[in-house]
């Protein structure tokens, strides 16, 4: 009996009658607060592909990353995909993207970054993790003067934030490249400085055609090349003497060019390159019979190895800098021809 | 007889199998089969940098995610020797006693739900909504927050978030003491409640029953007592009964949600001033940390090489209360009705209790068991 | 006349049963609040019931455990015809972050059953539960309907034999004990 008192009571109550009298279903439950956490938003814009954020993730399959196919006009971007059957909304890949203003978005984060050292040089000295040979010679060289380098996981790493830019590490390294200094400013005179260097140098040997073309198998072809008309060009670009020098110096130690040279008169039209070339660059017309096209060319030496006639000659060039001042400097390159067999299997 | 219910039944949330042995109605013994939510967590955070760790964690177990991810990040804050700013120490217990406060009113609405007093399992669940709106508004999402990183927390609060969260348990506080009455003085709760599943103290001292449950049978022991942020900031009191019964364990729950609304309102008047967030350096080492969770202490050990995990072991409550509940509780209970009762009264959360498979190699197939942790006197934890 | 009128009650009355095949809870819980007074599941003709033998939906919430990969199968040949399942949740879509090396997880559960609808979230917000089961539960079941009376043979085929290998499993399961 008291029990039914007792509900007679609960529903007499003036809130419950109003509940009662319209009751439905609030709009306000579709709404998420200001500060719900979404799936993320992606910005493709922005993104630098560095894949921060699939390594990032915690869950497998939630996100990563796509590059759309090259147009005529421009290069394909890569960007990330979120995958909402596996994303979990924890907001970590925003939290972890680098790029600024930032290419996930999803919610707020406080994340903590390393604030940015003030270089007393316009260089920044790094170690190549994969050329490093854990001699420590830097660690010993730079204890003496600013105590930057030092063992963490038995690898030597560079505290950015003690060190003075003396370079005395990279001279006393064994390995050449280990330890590199690099400009951070100024980045985009540096790539047309070793886009010009490069195109040079290629210019220069492709001169020289004939004379590598009759090249016996084990001989090797030479030319001095002198710096001053190179070093012209790039002042034009950028009036830096030390900037200018670097480029060069990482351009002659890094680079090794292919030649490709073509010689018609030996061709007999057999047309067994044209289906071979994977870029196209070689065609065939009833009138001008087989015909190569250089700018398309990849030097991928396809060619060299299909043609049974020795149309097409495939060579490797190399390049040295020699230890002197910028003005009378010459570039040693060396040209030999390829040790690839060929023939058609 | 035996009677079989689950794994699938509409009496379980959670797919589990208890077998009842009965004689009529009478239940006289109780066993419970484990192993349909082993997803091999601990296996996969091997090997996994804190970052990662940190989220699997939090899906041990749903309903206490978050005092999962708290213990993980204090266990890596133990390591390197540091804690996170106080402002962050203050947010986690303002998140901590939110989810409480939700998981303790799941619970009840759950043992509403199976003594079928549908009024009241609305109520609950009625009361608890808001509740989840202020931890989506502190966290960004109502169930995984994804908001405790080691060395503080994620995102920073302002006042106007401070406000409403004021706001939501205020109204709480307003209309709570109805629904404590109505379960108080309920008549037929009361017949239901009373006297059924009972557990005495040196009972739950063996089967190590703890939280609200071992509360409930007169153990006096809360693991908050000992964390340094409730320890040395806050004034508050252990909640504990001497009833031993499904009612005490049931008002127990709804006294600590009492406790915890205070504990928020300080954390807001309270809350310091700075950061939020810092960073902390990993080094190699070992630790362990206990919290308390919304059902008892939860515990964590983990091993780190500095950047990975390089093992890591969860002890969590409801495997020491389910057992607890089949063992003590479950022995010679009036009806199966009153079982199931008891069963739900323990606020059972399976999703917590497996992680750990061992296989016997002897041939007669796979058995689940659960290897002896090693967890040394309390003495350990407070002296750091 | 009769099938429209079918169609009618079907849609407007659906038993729902939730089965956890192994997540974190979580989903489990966004679904109990979703039967609270704000959302009110019921007003919408959805009425929960954990018993899969008079289920007309199958919620399944958690990526595949060792156990439950037969157990999955079985239960869902014990469900009466018409039958949707929703996935809820990204467990039984991906595995979510269990479903890396080293786990014993078995996801999707699509491998397992046919799945009509899922719900991605970890877990999903009640208000997405509500849209994803309100967009797809009535509609599909009326249709599902429909389609077993127009091919009751291949239907009923098909549960043949689905109870055929529940069955069978089941007696190996009572061997092995």
């Amino acid at each position: 009996m008291s029990s039914v008192i007792w509900y007679l009571y609960e529903f007499a109550r003036k809130s419950w009658a109003e509940k009662f009298a319209n009751a439905r279903t609030d709009q306000e439950i579709m709404e998420t607060p200001s500060r719900f956490r979404d799936f993320p938003q992606v910005r493709k814009e922005y993104c630098i592909a560095c894949g921060a954020c699939t390594a990032a993730c915690p869950a497998p399959m939630a996100i990563k990353l796509v590059r759309t196919s090259d147009s005529a006009h421009e290069e394909g971007i890569t960007y990330p995909i979120i995958n909402t059957r596996g994303c979990i909304r924890c907001g970590f890949c925003a939290e972890v993207c680098p790029t600024d203003p930032k290419t996930l978005l999803c919610g707020e984060n406080h994340l903590i970054r390393e604030k940015f050292t003030i270089l007393p040089v316009d260089k920044m000295f790094v170690i190549d993790d994969y050329l490093c040979i854990r001699c420590k010679k830097c660690i010993k060289t730079c204890s003496e003067i600013a105590g930057a380098i030092s063992e963490v996981d038995k690898k030597p790493v560079i505290d950015q934030s003690k060190c003075i830019g003396c370079g005395d590490c990279i001279k006393n390294c064994p390995v050449k490249g280990a330890i590199k200094g690099i400009f951070i400013e100024n980045v985009e005179e540096q790539k047309a400085i070793i886009n010009m260097v490069v195109d040079v140098l290629e210019a220069r040997i492709e001169a020289d055609q004939d004379k590598i073309m009759k090249l016996e198998p084990e001989e090797i072809y030479k030319i001095d090349f002198p710096l001053d008309e190179l070093v012209d060009e790039a002042r034009k670009i950028i009036p830096n003497d030390e900037l200018i020098r670097d480029s060069i110096k990482k351009v002659t130690d890094r680079l090794k060019m292919r030649i490709v040279t073509w010689d018609d008169e030996k061709c007999t039209n057999c047309r067994l390159c044209v289906g071979e070339c994977p870029s196209g660059a070689i065609t065939y017309d009833k009138e001008k019979g087989v015909q190569r096209n250089p700018d398309k060319c990849l030097r991928c030496s396809i060619c060299y190895q299909t043609c049974p006639f020795g149309v097409a000659g495939f060579y490797v060039a190399r390049f040295l800098l020699t230890e002197t001042a910028l003005e009378d400097g010459i570039i040693r390159i060396t040209v030999k021809p390829s040790q690839l067999p060929i023939g058609v299997d | 007889m035996i009677l079989p219910i689950g794994p699938v039944h509409p009496a379980l949330k959670e797919p589990l199998r208890l077998k009842l042995k009965t004689r009529g109605e009478r239940v006289l013994e109780a066993e419970i089969d484990y192993g349909y939510v082993h997803r091999g967590i601990e296996r996969v955070m091997k090997g996994k940098t804190w970052q990662k760790g940190i989220y699997l964690s939090e899906r041990v177990c749903g309903i206490c995610s978050y005092i999962h991810t708290q213990t993980f990040a204090e266990t890596f804050e133990r390591i390197a020797g540091e804690r996170a700013p106080l402002r962050a120490q203050f947010l986690r217990v303002l998140t901590n006693e939110l989810d409480r406060i939700q998981s303790h009113l799941l619970a009840n609405s759950t043992y509403f739900k199976i003594l079928e007093h549908e009024t009241l399992f609305m109520y609950m669940l009625y009361l608890r909504e808001p509740i989840m709106d202020a931890i989506e508004l502190l966290t960004g999402n109502r169930v995984n927050m994804g908001w405790n990183v080691v060395g503080g927390v994620k995102m920073d609060v302002n006042q106007s978030h401070l406000d409403s969260i004021l706001k939501i348990i205020q109204n709480l506080e307003d209309e709570y003491d109805r629904y404590v009455e109505m379960f108080d003085h309920g008549p037929m709760i009361g017949l239901r409640s009373h006297d059924v599943g009972k557990m005495t103290r040196e009972e739950a001292i063996k089967a190590r029953a703890v939280g609200p449950i071992g509360r409930a049978s007169g153990l006096k022991h809360d693991l908050r007592e000992q964390h340094h942020t409730y320890k040395d900031h806050f004034d508050w009191k252990v909640i504990w009964r001497k009833d031993q019964d499904n009612y005490a364990r049931t008002m127990n729950r709804f006294d600590e949600i009492t406790e915890s609304i205070k504990l928020i309102k300080q954390v807001i008047n309270n809350l310091p001033e700075g950061e939020v967030r810092k960073q902390i350096n990993i080094p190699a080492g070992y630790a362990e940390w206990r919290n308390e969770a919304p059902r008892g202490e939860v515990t964590y050990m983990i091993e780190t090489n500095g950047n990975l995990i390089k093992n890591v072991s969860i002890r969590t409550p409801s495997i020491m209360n389910i057992d607890a509940c089949a063992k003590y509780m479950l022995k010679d209970v009036a009806t199966v009705a009153d079982a199931l009762a008891t069963y739900a009264s323990v606020d059972p959360c399976i999703a917590c209790t497996e992680r750990v498979m061992i296989v016997d190699e002897t041939g007669k197939g796979q058995e689940y068991v659960y290897p002896d942790y090693k967890i040394p006197y309390l003495k350990d934890k407070t002296e750091d | 006349m009769l099938d429209s009128l079918k169609d009618i009650i079907r849609k407007s009355s659906i038993h729902a049963c939730l089965v956890s095949t192994g997540g974190c809870n979580g989903c489990d819980i966004e679904i109990v609040a979703l039967l609270s007074p704000r959302y009110d599941l019921e007003q919408y003709g959805i009425y929960f019931h954990n018993n899969p033998r008079e289920a007309d939906v199958i919620l399944i919430a958690g990526a595949v455990t060792e156990q439950w990969r037969e157990k999955l199968q079985r239960i869902y040949a014990k469900a009466p015809e018409p039958k949707v399942v929703v996935a809820i949740g990204n467990c039984p879509l991906s595995g979510d972050v269990f479903n890396q090396e080293g786990s014993s997880v078995y996801a999707p559960v699509s491998d397992f059953i046919p799945v009509d609808a899922e719900v991605s979230g970890c877990p999903p917000r009640p208000s997405e539960i509500l849209a994803a089961i309100l967009a797809v539960g009535p509609d599909a079941i009326a249709a599902k309907g429909r389609l077993a009376k127009g091919d009751q043979k291949a239907e009923a085929s098909e549960e043949a034999e689905l109870n055929q290998k529940a069955e069978a499993s089941q007696k190996g399961g009572e061997e092995k004990v």
